[in-house]
């Protein structure tokens, strides 16, 4: 299989106050694991133990302080729901710019506009600005902007779907399928260890900074339950 | 590069735009505000006290609307990394894009401001005259030493947010020794000689020489003023390239 990101040892420092100065704090300190073609990569850890830091590392919006990361030439990016919107301009407009900030030429980006729309579910609202939107609606243009432009490497932390019961069963639905259509590459932050279990074909288990372990869903789920588990024995 | 250069040109758009959207009059705005501005100092220096330089109207504007340029850059250039900490945390961009698009935006809105400038002197009895054809070379060195002060100012008030007190407050006290209400000629020779070491007070010399006298711009002084920018523009941005994925972790 095709390596398409790996991690040795990854470490990322940030400062604890505001700025560049005071204490250093290690979000990330020893992270190791590849990802490879075509799999969905899950990763699963308690609150503030570096998810997060990590998809950060891997879309390129940070670098490691320590450790090698190295990306063979992919477009990794973060799954953003209305990225860069701005909320006098229309639907389209947003749709646009949201599409070409997350790397997509203008010319891509307009000719998946029909489907934008399709998509949304917004229907003449589509070309009226986004501030007589309800939260719903922007959640929607969000979404269908998100899902079109398709990088090579999607990173998801814990959204799947959004807006109203209809529109998330949808969206949930339409994005469950890309992540187990066999030609995507996914990783996928999620506390849901069934829906883990569900979608994807491998799981790193990041506890403290650090990969504690990475094997089969079902086994790195049950460790790291009776991992908790004993925890709040303790 | 060029996926780049269409996003620059499409968030200049998008920004102008949602500009325009937010008040009623829309992009009139961008003509009376800065008619607004100039009214009171009119009303401060034009009527109140009596000046010695004749034409102080068409001498007071010639100076506010070029230095109004300069100063909307750098101060909207304090914020402009700054602020984007939101969206610096979904994607990677090269961070150099935020103060250029900053630099287009408010050039945009300068050409209007400018053009009116123009048809206001054309009007009050200073024609188009052969000096015109050095003009685009002084707001070729504005723009550059705009951007050259502009890059540096968004490259680091990131690392220290409480230099944006310090430089609006800067801006004023430059402004006030710019020579916007007053000319060198009513200087003695040993503080004109500090007077000319300030870039935007050779700048706008240069403007008033043009567009008031017909006479050509100082042309050394426009070449150093070049290569300072020039040099500025490439550290900063060698600057804010050393900190492109730094920036993403200084929290505001």
């Amino acid at each position: 299989m095709k390596k398409i990101i790996s991690l040795c040892d990854v470490g990322i420092c940030y400062r604890k106050k505001r700025g560049i100065f005071g204490e250093p704090f290690w979000a990330l300190k020893k992270v190791s694991f590849d990802l490879f073609q075509g799999e969905t990569l899950g990763v699963i850890g308690r609150n503030g133990a570096g998810k997060s830091t990590l998809m950060r590392i891997m879309s390129g919006i940070v670098k490691p302080d320590c450790g090698h990361f190295t990306n063979y030439g992919y477009r990794v990016s973060l799954l953003s729901l209305q990225l860069g919107f701005i909320s006098y301009l229309t639907g389209r407009e947003n749709a646009i710019l949201g599409g070409m900030l997350m790397g997509l030429r203008r010319k891509e980006i307009e000719s998946k506009i029909p489907a934008i729309h399709a998509f949304s579910e917004l229907g003449d609202f589509f070309d009226k600005p986004i501030n007589t939107y309800s939260s719903g609606m922007s959640a929607r243009l969000g979404f269908s902007v998100a899902f079109q432009v398709d990088p090579d490497v999607l990173l998801i932390d814990e959204v799947l779907g959004v807006g109203d019961e209809e529109f998330r069963a949808k969206s949930t639905h339409v994005m469950q399928e890309r992540i187990r259509n066999d030609n995507k590459t996914v990783v996928f932050i999620s506390h849901d260890a069934r829906l883990i279990e569900k979608l994807c074909d491998r799981v790193v288990w990041i506890e403290n900074g650090e990969s504690k372990m990475e094997g089969k869903p079902e086994q790195v789920v049950q460790e790291y339950h009776r991992y908790l588990h004993s925890n709040s024995q303790k | 590069m060029l996926a780049y250069l269409e996003l620059i040109l499409y968030k200049t758009y998008a920004d102008l735009k949602a500009e325009t959207e937010r008040t009623y009059l829309g992009f009139l705005w961008w003509i009376f505000e800065p008619i607004l501005f100039m009214s009171v100092f009119y009303f401060v220096f034009g009527v109140l006290q009596k000046q010695p330089v004749p034409n102080f109207v068409s001498f007071l504007l010639v100076g506010l609307v070029t230095w109004e340029w300069f100063k909307a850059c750098v101060s909207h250039g304090s914020s402009v990394i700054y602020g984007q900490y939101g969206l610096m945390q979904h994607i990677h961009l090269p961070k150099i894009l935020f103060p250029i698009i900053l630099i287009l935006t408010d050039s945009f809105k300068f050409a209007f401001v400018f053009s009116l400038l123009l048809i206001y002197l054309w009007t009050s009895g200073f024609s188009i005259n052969i000096a015109y054809l050095s003009l685009p070379v002084v707001l070729f060195t504005e723009l550059l030493f705009t951007m050259a002060i502009t890059f540096w100012v968004a490259a680091i008030v990131p690392f220290v947010p409480d230099l944006r007190f310090v430089i609006d407050n800067l801006l004023t006290a430059v402004f006030m020794i710019s020579g916007v209400f007053f000319s060198a000629a009513q200087m003695t020779e040993g503080v004109q000689f500090y007077f000319y070491l300030n870039p935007m007070a050779n700048l706008i010399e240069d403007y008033r020489k043009i567009l008031l006298h017909g006479e050509f711009p100082d042309w050394s002084s426009l070449m150093i003023i070049n290569a300072v920018a020039l040099l500025g523009i490439l550290t900063a941005m060698r600057v804010i390239r050393r900190f492109e994925y730094i920036y993403p972790k200084i929290t505001p």
